[in-house]
Parts: C-alpha cells; structure tokens; sequence
C-alpha cells in the first residue's frame, strides 16, 4: 500500500477519534446566573458557598466514575493525590468535600428540586429543562 | 522509629494507653452514629443525621542533635465543626506535649503536660459570596504555612523560623474576608483583637491586641499573599511591647511539585527586633506515596546578630495522605544544631 494511502487512513482514523471524543457538561436548574470557570472550580473545592444570596450545593459522582476522572482533570485540573492532600487539609478547616451520588439521573434529579445544586453529567443524559454552565470533551 | 517505639512503650504506658482510651472512645461512640458516607481516614466521621462531624490528629517524633535526643507525643487533638445555614463552626481541644521525654548525655527528663489546652474555638457567618466575619479563636490568617501547622499536614515534620517568630499564630477577636472570584480568586481579610487570648498558653505570643490585614491573590497553580500588622506582647518581665509584622508569600501547586516561599520581618518602635526571616521550599512527588522536600531557611533577630542559615532535606512516605511517616535532616550554619527528626502523624 503506497504511504500517502497509510497517512490519509492514520488521518481519517484520528478524525474519527477526535469526532466521537465525549462531551460532558456541568449543569444546574435555571435559577442560577452564569458562572465561570473558575467559579465552578470554587465550588467544587467549596471556597464558594454562595452565588447572590442561593446556598450552592456541588454534586459529585463516584469516586470511580469516568465523568468523575474527566471533572477532576479538566475543571479542577488536580489529579487525585492533590485532591485527597486537598480534602484532608479541609478537614482540618471545617469544610466538607461535595456530596456524592451514584447515577446521572440522581444528579439530575436532585438539580431539578434544589436551587443552587451543580453537577455534571454527560451531554447525551442532558435534559430541556437543565441550564449547561460549562461544556468540556475529553480529548 | 524503632528506639522511639520503644521508649514510649517503656516509659510511656501511661501516655499510650490514654491514647487508645482516647481513639478506642472516639471510634466506639461513632461506629453507634449513622454515617453521611462510607468512613474515609482523614476527613471524620458525622455525627448521627446531624450537621455535625468529628475527628482528630497525633503525632509522635523524634529529634536527635549532638547533645540532646527528645522522644515525645506532640499533639494528640479532637475536633469537631459543623454548620448551619448561614453559620458553621470550630472547636478544637489539644494535649500538646502530652509526653516529652529529653536525653542530654546520661541524664534523662520526662515532662508530661496532661493539660488540655483550647487550640481553635470560632463561629462563622457567611452574608453572601463575597463577604463573611468569623468570632473566636482562629489560626492568623498570615502566610500559607501558618494556616494548616499541624504535623500530619505540613510537608516536613519541623516548621519553619518565620511562623514561629514573626506574628502571633494564633488570635482571639473578629476576622472579616472579601472574597471575589473571576478569572482569579482575589481575597482581602482583616483581623481585629483587642482582648485576652481564650488560652494564652497556647499561642507563641500573649497578646491581647492584634490587628492585621491580608491581600492574597490565586490564578490557577499560583498563589501570591501579603500580611501585615501589629500585636501586642502582654508583659511578663518587661514592659508592654508593640511589634509590627510583614510577610510576603509565595506557593505554586501543580501535579508534580509544590514551591512554597515565604519572607517577613518584624520591628518595634525603636529597632528591628527580626531584620528578615525567610525559607524557600520545594517538593516534588516522586510517586503518588513519595515525596522529597528540600528547604532553605535565613534569618537575623537581634537575639541572633549573626544571620543563621538552615538547609532541610526532608522525605514523607504516606502509605495513604492522611498517614504520614517522616525523616529530615537539617544542617545549621551552627553545626551544633545540626538534627535528624523522625516522625510519625496521623489524621483521623
């Protein structure tokens, strides 16, 4: 087979790759405003309790979860050592890590009752009534 | 770690066994209690449904110089906090040098202090995102290290001169913080007391006034903050004294290593009584259980006219975080102060 033909297969592999990488979203019900990036790392690590006068409740999935892995290394940008590090040392200044549930559709749910919970869920799970804060994909 | 073991099961019974009394009581009266989630070490455990959690940190070391060996059970402290709506708090009770037993040549000392003493004890209130006011006795919200002192979280057993030195680690009064969060996380806090400390025993300095002022500002990985104040020393023999304190501090974290740096100086009305105390420290993360440290200390105190130089090069093995094992080695620019510190922590 010509090399030209192997590279234009590599290529179109890649592509294929690169188009169907996972797009996750962070999301809450629509009575929140905008928040940005750093904002939602700040609730997620629980500096930011409060966004005007709605108590924020940050939601995570299990430890295990590959949503999970992906938040943590593209949102947070901490790897798990650090995290834990994190965790241990806000136990000693009196803060709790998020909450943590078991499914997508936990998530969402507990979303649409609370004003001011945030989780993140795969962009496929996404729901008409949920607002998307931020949208990563893992690459 | 062995000839420690040893030597606090020889001379220590007492002491060990009020601390298992201890944890076994902490563990029991919470294995009864419905748990939020499964138990992970180092982050407590709530108490019943309610709003309430507890835990708790202790440590052993060693400290070995030419002519002094020290063996002793540094800290062993429970705490507890919690929250509701809009307020949350902190209560923290100490043994801190519950057994201490000091060797200079064939002479031995045991010192037992069972006093407990009150490290932290505030209540916060949070208006909104911005702005919240805490009330009570709280760490000094000055520099990075000074902020999370204990053993177990510290990268190195020892800490260094410039949170010893420089300001009261600890203040009773009122601290009020801005916070604003955009693309950076800028926060400014004042700290105000003009009272007696809850426990003068435990602080570096008797203080009944301190005033302070903090601007830290965090991008990402990098972190900057500048304290500054004045405190004042309640007398003992002397008469009373105003000292003014600064502090510049530096830390960037990121997955492979930490730099942490912090420099400040401290003077009276009449001369400087610290002319500059400063360290420079790296970690790096050889694995996710290994981490190497290496740190540079500097200070002149007009105690000590001669500028003193510290080198530290220190290992932490943490089977999981909240475990730590520790071994440094520090040479002084007084080769008499040279010493090997071991140390063994635990957060629960």
């Amino acid at each position: 087979m010509p090399l030209i033909s192997i590279k234009l297969i590599i290529i179109l592999l890649l592509s294929t790759l690169y188009l169907h990488a996972d797009e996750y979203v962070v999301v809450s019900n629509r009575h929140i405003k905008t928040l940005s990036l750093a904002e939602i790392k700040a609730i997620y690590l629980k500096k930011l309790s409060y966004t005007e006068d709605t108590k924020l409740l940050p939601i995570n999935l299990s430890l295990r979860d590959k949503i999970r892995k992906s938040f943590e290394k593209n949102v947070l940008q901490m790897n798990l050592i650090r995290l834990n590090a994190y965790w241990t040392k806000q136990h000693y200044l009196g803060h709790r890590p998020p909450l943590t549930m078991k499914s997508q559709e936990a998530v969402k749910k507990l979303i649409k009752k609370v004003d001011g919970a945030i989780g993140y869920i795969n962009i496929d799970s996404l729901d008409d009534d949920l607002l998307i804060i931020y949208q990563w994909s893992d690459k | 770690m062995m000839i420690l073991s040893q030597n606090l099961l020889l001379h220590g019974k007492n002491i060990v066994n009020k601390i298992v009394i201890f944890l076994l009581s902490f563990f029991i009266v919470l294995s009864a209690q419905e748990k939020e989630d499964t138990y992970q070490l180092g982050q407590g455990l709530q108490v019943g449904s309610l709003p309430i959690y507890v835990g708790g940190y202790f440590s052993v070391e060693y400290a070995h110089t030419k002519d002094v060996t020290v063996y002793s059970v540094d800290d062993l402290a429970f705490q507890s906090y919690g929250n509701y709506e809009k307020f949350s708090y902190m209560a923290e009770l100490e043994f801190k040098e519950l057994y201490v037993k000091t060797k200079v040549g064939d002479r031995a000392f045991t010192h037992k202090d069972e006093h407990l003493y009150l490290e932290r004890f505030y209540m916060d209130y949070t208006f909104n995102e911005n702005y919240m006011i805490r009330v009570g006795k709280f760490n000094s919200p000055i520099g990075y290290w000074n902020l999370v002192p204990i053993n177990v979280l510290r990268d190195t057993s020892s800490h260094p001169i410039t949170s010893d030195i420089l300001f009261p680690q600890f203040t009773t009064g009122a601290l009020a913080t801005y916070t604003s969060y955009n693309t950076e996380e800028i926060k400014v806090n004042v700290t105000l007391q003009n009272n007696t400390d809850l426990d003068d025993d435990y602080n570096n300095y008797k203080i009944d006034k301190h005033y302070g002022i903090g601007l830290t500002y965090t991008q990402d990985n990098l972190s900057f903050k500048i304290n500054g104040g004045l405190f004042e020393k309640i007398p003992e023999y002397f008469a009373r004294e105003k000292l003014y304190y600064m502090l510049l501090a530096l830390e960037y974290d990121n997955d492979d290593f930490k730099i942490m740096s912090e420099i400040g100086s401290q003077k009276s009305n009449n001369e400087f009584t610290t002319d500059y105390a400063a360290y420079l420290q790296g970690l790096y993360r050889l694995n996710e259980k290994h981490n190497l440290i290496l740190r540079a200390e500097s200070f002149k105190t007009k105690l000590t006219p001669q500028a003193q130089h510290i080198g530290i090069l220190g290992y932490t093995y943490r089977p999981i975080y909240p475990v730590a094992i520790k071994a440094e080695y520090q040479l002084h620019s007084t080769s008499r102060d040279n010493e090997l510190l071991l140390s063994f922590s635990m957060m629960f």
